[in-house]
C-alpha cells in the first residue's frame, strides 16, 4: 500500500535527521513562492529542484518518486486539456475537427501554469511527506498553539488509520474470496458490509483504547518526550536568500507566456 | 471533489482559510466541551477519524465507469453533529494531502469549507428536517448524505469558478457544474444508498453504540451520567 511504503521512506530516507522546522519552513516557503508565480517558469525549475532534492540527498527510489509524481501529472494534465480547450476568451487558435471544439491560446496558456503549479506545489509538498515524519510535524504544531487536543486526537488517528487499512484490506480479501465483489449489486452490498462493520470494530477498539490508556493512568492528556531544535542563523540566511532568489524569479518572467 | 495543491491562485487559498477558520475553531471549543465533561470520548472521536480516513479510502464503482470514494460525509454529520464534524474533516484532510496525495495544504482551507463545512452542515439540517416531518430514518439518512454530497459538489464547483472566472463567473460555474453533474451526481446517489445499509447494519448489530452517541450530538444530555 502506498500510505504504507510513505510512512516508511518518511522514516528511512537519509535527511530524516535534518532540523524538522527547516525542513517544514524550506517546503511552506517554496510552496508560498510556486503559488505567487504567474509564470510557469519557477513552478518548473521548483518541480525539478525537489526532483533532483528527493532523489539524490534523500535517496528515495527514483521509481517510487515518479509513480508518486504520476497521481496529480494526471489530475493536472486532464486539467491542462480542459481549460486549454474550455478557458479561451480570445480567438481560437486552431480547430480540433471533433465536436466543434478548438484550442485557445490565453487558455493554453492558463491552463500550463495550472499543471505548472500542480507539480511545482506538490513536488514541495512530497519532499515534506518524504523526508519528514509525520509524528515530528506534530511536535512542531505544537510550538505554534495549535490546541493539544487536536494534536492528541491527529496523533491517535494517525496510529489507529494503519490499525484499520489493514483490517479493511483483511475484510475486503475475504470478501472478495467468497465472490463478494462479482457485480454492482454485489459490491454496493460488499461495501457497505465492511464499512459498518469497520465502523462497530473501530468503536470497540476505542473503547478498549480508553481503558487500556486509562489503566496506565491516563488523565485526559498525553506527555510526549520532544526534542526541540530551533535553526541556526547561518542555514536561516541561507534558506531566505533562496527563498528571495526564487521570489527575484517569479519577478522577472512574470510576463512569460508558452506561445 | 478534492481541490489539488497549487490548483488556486494565493488570494483564494487565503480567503477560504479566513472563511473555513472560525467553524473550526468553534469545533475545536464544542470537542474541548465534550471531552473536558468526560475524557473517555476523547479515542472515541480519535478513531471516529480514523474510520472515516479509511471508509474515504475504499473504492466505490460509479455508474459513469470511473472509481471514486464515499466521502462520509453524510455519515458524520449525522453520527456526531456537524461541530465535531468538521474538526475531524479538518484533520482527515491533512492525513489525506500527507498520505494519499488527495487535495493539498495551501488548499485545504478550500477544502475545509465545501468538505468539511458545508457538506456536513447541510446534511445535519436536512436529517433533522427529516426527522422532525416524521419521515423515516432510512429516507432521512439518504437524503442527507446524498444532499450533503451534493451541495459539497455545488461548493466546490463555485469555488473553482470564483477562482478562474473566464469568461465571466456564471459562465465558468455552468461549465464546472456540468462536469460535476456527470461524474458526480450518479456518485452522490451511490453515496446515499450506502449510508441507508451502513446505518442499517449498524442499528441491527449494535444499537447500543447508537445511543452512546447522543454525547455528540446533545452534551447536556451527559449531565446525569
Amino acid at each position: 500500500m502506498i500510505e504504507n511504503t510513505l510512512d516508511n521512506y518518511a522514516y528511512t530516507n537519509s535527511i530524516k535527521d535534518a532540523n524538522v522546522s527547516f525542513k517544514v519552513l524550506f517546503a511552506i516557503l517554496t510552496v508560498i513562492v510556486c503559488l505567487v508565480s504567474t509564470s510557469p517558469v519557477i513552478p518548473l525549475t521548483i518541480t525539478f529542484l525537489m526532483l533532483f532534492l528527493i532523489i539524490f540527498l534523500a535517496k528515495i527510489p527514483f521509481k517510487f518518486y515518479l509513480k508518486f509524481l504520476s497521481i496529480p501529472f494526471i489530475f493536472g494534465f486532464m486539467t491542462f486539456i480542459f481549460m486549454t480547450v474550455f478557458f479561451g476568451i480570445s480567438e481560437p487558435w486552431f480547430n480540433i475537427g471533433i465536436f466543434n471544439l478548438a484550442v485557445y491560446k490565453d487558455g493554453l496558456n492558463l491552463g500550463f501554469l495550472v499543471l505548472a503549479r500542480i507539480m511545482g506545489c506538490f513536488s514541495c509538498l512530497g519532499f515534506l511527506v518524504l523526508t519528514t515524519p509525520i509524528n515530528e510535524i506534530f511536535f512542531l504544531l505544537e510550538r505554534f498553539r495549535i490546541p493539544k487536543i487536536i494534536i492528541e486526537i491527529a496523533m491517535m488517528m494517525y496510529r489507529y488509520i494503519f490499525v484499520f487499512l489493514d483490517e479493511s484490506g483483511k475484510m475486503y480479501n475475504s470478501q472478495q474470496t467468497r465472490l463478494g465483489y462479482s457485480s454492482l449489486k454485489n459490491t454496493y452490498r460488499s461495501v457497505a458490509l465492511l464499512a459498518s462493520n469497520l465502523f462497530i470494530k473501530t468503536w470497540s477498539k476505542g473503547e478498549q483504547l480508553y481503558i487500556t490508556m486509562e489503566s496506565r493512568c491516563y488523565n485526559g492528556s498525553i506527555k510526549t518526550f520532544e526534542v526541540q531544535k530551533s535553526i541556526d542563523i547561518e542555514n536561516l540566511f541561507l534558506l531566505l536568500s533562496f527563498e528571495f532568489l526564487l521570489l527575484l524569479g517569479v519577478y522577472l518572467t512574470r510576463g512569460f507566456k508558452v506561445i | 471533489m478534492h481541490i489539488m495543491e497549487g490548483f488556486l491562485p494565493w488570494q483564494w487559498c487565503l480567503f477560504w482559510y479566513l472563511v473555513s477558520l472560525p467553524v473550526v475553531v468553534y469545533g475545536v471549543i464544542q470537542i474541548k466541551k465534550i471531552t473536558d465533561k468526560n475524557p473517555e470520548s476523547k479515542p472515541l472521536i480519535a478513531v471516529s477519524g480514523a474510520f472515516m480516513f479509511v471508509l474515504s479510502s475504499l473504492k466505490l464503482p460509479s455508474v459513469t465507469g470511473s472509481c471514486s470514494h464515499p466521502t462520509g460525509n453524510g455519515l458524520g454529520a449525522v453520527l456526531f453533529g456537524p461541530a465535531v464534524t468538521s474538526v475531524l474533516a479538518v484533520v482527515t484532510l491533512v492525513f489525506q494531502a500527507l498520505l494519499l496525495a488527495h487535495g493539498g495544504i495551501t488548499t485545504l482551507g478550500a477544502n475545509t469549507f465545501s468538505m468539511g463545512i458545508v457538506g456536513p452542515v447541510v446534511a445535519w439540517i436536512i436529517y433533522k428536517a427529516c426527522k422532525n416531518a416524521g419521515l423515516s430514518l432510512s429516507i432521512g439518512i439518504f437524503f442527507a448524505a446524498f444532499l450533503g454530497d451534493l451541495s459539497t459538489y455545488v461548493t466546490t464547483a463555485t469555488q473553482l469558478s470564483l477562482a478562474f472566472p473566464i469568461p465571466t463567473f456564471t459562465e465558468a460555474l455552468i461549465k464546472f457544474m456540468i462536469i460535476f453533474a456527470f461524474t458526480q451526481l450518479p456518485l452522490a446517489i451511490a453515496e446515499g444508498l450506502l449510508t441507508v445499509v451502513i446505518f442499517d447494519y449498524i442499528k441491527k448489530l449494535r444499537p447500543d453504540v447508537l445511543e452512546k452517541l447522543e454525547i455528540f450530538t446533545a452534551p447536556k444530555a451527559i449531565g446525569g451520567k
